[in-house]
């Protein structure tokens, strides 16, 4: 086998291992990113979705969140509103759920940032929603707050970043960590 | 009996398509072809940056569903400027907010019967085709914020999405 040859395959075994250490045991970040995104799916409605499956995905939400879990949504031209504990926000969700044809959510731009000894983070990312049949799509700023509870990462609070309405900026590394 | 090697090696393509697919001189054409992808990610990663416009929010000077680019470049080496039409970021730059910037640091912005007042002045806003009532108490800009709005003022004012950035916020300019 030629040289060349020998170093782009040993270039792409390198990259496989490093990919497949990355799949098998991710990091707290990558966790994170992929609890999340497994969260958004979990929220997601298909079109033609019966009411029993969307009834428990709603119950399987309680995995993601504490139980005592505080959130905060603050969408452009609807009233502030806070959730508190998980039954009212799985109650919430399984409403919504049930009258919604179709709804596509999607969380972009996760970043994460741990505090200095792995047990909770924040995730700051973009949130975006799809209903279906709609050409528009409606986009909000979140700060997911996250901790380890028995090697799982739960959520226990939510906020509305309010983008366009801040007074310093924000980094993800300067966003403070803990409660 | 045929020998199924020899078969194998005997397939060639045409010389055309060949040529069509991997060039004259393949090394060549694998080197140009890695020097385009690592300038196209470069590019987009430095210099421009493509954006699918969507929304209302920036009529009539900028329609639903254009194509534009933001211009990452732009404030390298100045700072910017009012009436620059901006990207800004949420989360990262999936998604992002066009906007107009109206407001500079260290301004007082306000609206006051649908006319925009910067340090309490009216300013004539030659882009808008559309009136409005909105009502906006004057509010001083702290340094590195800027303020932002839409072009399209005849959406309800709880509606439109603006107010104030800080300036990391501020990805580049639209070239057009």
């Amino acid at each position: 086998m030629k040289k060349p040859v020998r170093l782009i395959l040993a270039v792409a075994v390198i990259g496989l291992a490093i990919w497949g250490w990355r799949v098998w045991f991710p990091g707290p970040q990558n966790a994170i990113r992929a609890r999340l995104l497994k969260l958004a799916r979990t929220v997601s409605v298909e079109p033609g979705e019966g009411a029993i499956p969307r009834g428990l995905k709603a119950q399987s939400l309680g995995d993601y969140f504490t139980a005592d879990v505080v959130i905060n949504l603050e969408a452009r031209g609807f009233d502030t509103r806070e959730l508190q504990g998980r039954d009212e926000l799985m109650q919430a969700v399984m409403g919504a759920m049930q009258h919604v044809r179709g709804l596509k959510v999607e969380f972009l731009d996760i970043n994460v940032t741990l505090d200095a000894g792995d047990q909770s983070a924040v995730a700051n990312l973009t949130g975006k929603a799809t209903v279906e049949g709609e050409r528009d799509f409606e986009v909000q700023e979140f700060n997911f707050k996250l901790k380890l509870v028995d090697r799982t990462w739960l959520i226990y609070r939510i906020d509305t970043v309010k983008t366009l309405s801040q007074t310093t900026a924000l980094r993800p590394s300067q966003v403070p960590v803990g409660l | 009996m045929t020998d199924p090697t020899t078969n194998a090696h005997s397939f060639r393509p045409p010389a055309w398509l060949r040529t069509a697919l991997i060039g004259r001189r393949p090394k060549r054409m694998l080197a140009r072809i890695v020097v385009l992808v690592v300038a196209v990610f470069l590019a987009r990663a430095y210099v421009v940056l493509p954006i699918h416009l969507r929304g209302t929010s920036m009529l009539p000077t900028y329609q639903d569903g254009g194509v534009n680019f933001v211009n990452r470049l732009a404030y390298a080496r100045s700072e910017p400027k009012r009436g620059d039409v901006v990207a800004i970021r949420l989360a990262g730059q999936s998604v992002m907010y066009l906007k107009r910037i109206v407001g500079l640091p260290g301004d007082t912005v306000a609206f006051h019967k649908g006319h925009l007042l910067i340090n309490g002045a009216v300013v004539e806003e030659p882009y808008l085709n559309s009136g409005c009532d909105w009502e906006i108490p004057p509010e001083t800009l702290a340094p590195n914020l800027y303020y932002v709005v839409g072009d399209n003022r005849s959406m309800p004012e709880k509606l439109h999405e603006k107010g104030k950035t800080p300036r990391q916020r501020i990805v580049g300019r639209v070239l057009w």
